[in-house]
């Protein structure tokens, strides 16, 4: 084995197959779109190279909205982090504990992540039909009808209503990565601190949290990055309808591209949401520079 | 000794593994739905079997793409009938139809041409829409292609949207008219007249609101639905001529007449004619609505006819009369005229390795559909066709006497325009329908469109 691993030839052999495909894959692509993105291009026809043109476009005088979906996109990052992690960290805590039926629960709250995105976005359409959908005839039985709305239908409504959606589908995920960090905890530690009088609050944010932390960035990392590049939800809910109020960058590049025929500049607009992608990512690394606590 | 069969067998692992990585790459599947631009780079190149396209008893494959995924609207039926014809008289070419939703349509065929894995043969808009394929020079032009017989039962007054630089690059089947679908045994259950002019259109509204009825369906979330509303209100307020010059270009949007169009649309809205939140349902929403009797009121094509009258989907079959959008006094336009023309087609590839048996196909369904779709409804044939003991729809000869009676016709504008700019005028007419744009707004945008 050691003999493996110090034969440099042999590392090289293993791992280049994999990264030949990954490189073709990924990292070609994106050198594309790098070049695509200084041209004037319609896609099919003839292009003429405009330079950073595109990216001028992009913030000087915008008229698509592009600033205005970034902002969106902004606040379901911002979300993500600081609404569903946390309710995925508190769902993680209560249920490693050890409570009753905690398989059942673990699987519950991890189905909406198995289910195809498409699907989840037509149940909540479903749901949120002003007239046969069920939020609003659950409204109408509880009595809080002046509480209904046409909830994708109306700009200020729909954003809310999709992101709800977004936040909604990933929970369990996180749950899982962070019950499976709690679980690796040995339960020793929690005995000495029990023994030296320590309640369940305490024990949770003196020793489950930091011992968790490599997990919580994984987490936050995936959360931010998720949502920047969150696509799919929002095309099926909403389209980025109704009139653009629920723009984000990647369905405002999906209808530039292949609704307008502006391939050179959609380009440009991927090319951004990469390296948003790249410099949140290096800060979040710094932000979670505390040495990991090994036990 | 050791070390080289050490040596040995990690070579031959890792061959293993690259072998079996690219390996699935390669099958020859004719899956032409993973069609994705440029980022593919392992080149699924489907044009497999080039047959000699001289010998027909060879056997030859088409590719062929449309947007009738379910067997619902008169265009759909109509190219089944004649698909199964086809088979049958020419059992030597397979045929392989792939269907998608019509939005997801537009955008799967753009990104197929783009990559250069475009079907042989496929449906499309002609005008505006296939304008880049044309400048790209990835359509067929068919004029030497097409046998005398076949110019001959095309009619030239149909073919003026599919021609590009005097060259005839597609083949229509129907052409299509806007039709107010109203459903009658509402209105008498209301005691409210069916609409032949604006003030009754009002008058209609009114009445069906006092009841708590949403009186016209529209999928505004779909953007041309809608449209239809305002590009058929300009028809009547700056009428046929006018609209099209506008269009091509040749005269301004800012004059008082397009104002007119986007103010009287705003004016629906506030007469509650549609549904507050129609901005949130797709077209299909919107049809169901009608074809459960839930809306008495549904302006679209003439291709719904199929459905109206299909028991399957409808509970409203021979409870339907077909009208032309109301007329406006006081304007340019006049009451016969109509949206709509021959703008559904065929294409061909230019890049299709039998061209030959592709032009066939396509002029043999296009001129079979032409009978066909009309039998149910969809449009006006656009080929000489015999129509000697035909039994027709009733629907369907309302349809055709009103079209019969037309005097000029506007393509539904985000087939006229093209790219961004169709984009950016169906975004517009939401922000009309929305209240957040003004009609002014609205055409000294529509001017600024390139």
């Amino acid at each position: 084995m050691n003999k493996v691993f110090s034969d440099k030839k042999a590392i090289f052999l293993f791992v280049f197959p994999a990264f030949l495909v990954f490189f073709m894959i990924i990292i070609l692509p994106i050198f594309f779109s790098a070049y695509y993105s200084t041209l004037d291009w319609n896609g099919i026809g003839k292009a003429t190279f405009i330079g950073i043109q595109n990216y001028i476009n992009l913030f000087v005088n915008n008229t698509d909205g592009f600033v205005m979906s970034i902002k969106n996109s902004f606040i379901v990052a911002l979300l993500s982090v600081f609404v569903q992690v946390p309710l995925a960290l508190i769902l993680a805590l209560v249920i490693a504990k050890g409570i009753k039926w905690e398989g059942l629960f673990r699987t519950v709250y991890f189905i909406p992540v198995i289910i195809s995105t498409t699907v989840i976005g037509q149940l909540w359409m479903k749901i949120y039909q002003p007239k046969y959908g069920m939020l609003n005839n659950i409204l109408d039985i509880v009595g809080l009808d002046f509480l209904k709305h046409n909830w994708l239908a109306t700009p200020e409504t729909a954003l809310g209503s999709a992101f709800f959606v977004i936040i909604w589908q990933y929970i369990g995920y996180h749950m899982l990565l962070l019950y499976s960090g709690i679980k690796a905890i040995p339960t020793t530690i929690y005995e000495a601190a029990e023994v030296d009088g320590a309640n369940n609050f305490q024990k949770a944010t003196r020793i489950t949290i930091p011992l968790i932390l490599p997990m919580l960035k994984v987490c936050v990392t995936f959360a931010l990055v998720g949502s920047l590049k969150t696509f799919d939800l929002i095309y099926v809910l909403t389209k980025g309808g109704p009139i653009h109020a629920t723009e984000v960058p990647t369905t405002l590049m999906f209808s530039t591209i292949f609704l307008q025929n502006k391939y050179g500049y959609g380009s440009s607009m991927s090319i951004f949401i990469i390296l948003e992608c790249l410099v949140f990512t290096i800060f979040l690394q710094k932000v979670f520079k505390a040495e990991t606590i090994t036990y | 000794m050791k070390n080289l069969w050490g040596k040995i067998l990690t070579c031959v692992i890792s061959g293993a593994i690259a072998i079996s990585s690219v390996g699935c790459a390669g099958t020859k599947d004719v899956a032409q739905t993973d069609a994705k631009p440029g980022t593919e780079v392992a080149a699924e190149d489907t044009k497999e079997e080039v047959k000699d396209e001289a010998k027909p008893e060879e056997k030859v494959k088409l590719n062929v793409w449309n947007l009738w995924t379910t067997d619902a609207d008169a265009n759909a039926k109509s190219f089944s009938i004649v698909l199964e014809q086809y088979k049958k008289e020419h059992p030597n070419v397979e045929i392989v139809v792939d269907a998608t939703e019509n939005e997801a349509y537009k955008t799967k065929l753009k990104t197929a041409m783009a990559a250069n894995e475009g079907p042989d043969v496929f449906f499309s808009w002609g005008a505006g829409f296939a304008q880049p394929f044309v400048d790209a020079g990835q359509i067929l032009p068919l004029d030497e292609y097409l046998t005398p017989e076949q110019k001959a039962n095309l009619l030239p007054s149909q073919t003026s949207n599919l021609t590009y630089n005097d060259k005839l690059y597609a083949l229509p089947f129907v052409s299509w008219v806007g039709i107010l679908y109203c459903n009658k045994e509402m209105f008498e259950q209301n005691n409210l007249k069916v609409p032949d002019t604006y003030e009754e259109l009002l008058a209609a509204v009114k009445g069906f609101n006092a009841k708590s009825i949403v009186p016209i369906s529209v999928g505004a979330k779909d953007g041309w639905p809608l449209m239809f509303f305002q590009n058929v209100l300009a028809l009547r307020t700056a009428g046929a001529d006018g609209s099209n010059a506008a269009l091509e270009k040749k005269t301004a949007f800012n004059q008082p007449e397009f104002i007119q169009s986007a103010q009287l649309l705003g004016d629906l809205v506030k007469e509650k004619a549609f549904d507050e939140a129609s901005l949130a349902f797709t077209q299909d929403e919107a049809k169901m609505a009608f074809l459960n009797g839930e809306v008495p009121m549904h302006y679209i094509g003439s291709w719904f006819a199929g459905e109206v009258q299909d028991e399957k989907l409808s509970l409203v079959k021979d409870k339907v009369v077909a009208k032309n959008f109301p007329s406006l006094d006081g304007t340019k336009g006049n009451k016969d005229e109509f949206l709509g023309g021959a703008i559904d087609c065929f294409m061909v590839n230019n890049n299709t390795p039998n061209k030959e048996v592709a032009v066939e196909f396509a002029a043999y369904v296009a001129e079979h559909m032409a009978k066909e779709s009309f039998m149910l409804g969809a449009g006006l044939p656009a080929w000489k066709i015999d129509t000697t003991g035909l039994t027709i729809d009733p629907l369907v000869q309302q349809m055709v006497d009103l079209a019969n009676t037309a005097t000029g016709f506007v393509l539904a504008w985000d087939t006229k325009l093209s790219g961004e700019a169709a984009e950016k005028h169906k975004t517009l007419v939401q922000e009309v329908f929305a209240g957040t744009k003004t009609p002014q707004q609205f055409v000294d945008e529509m001017d600024a469109l390139k």
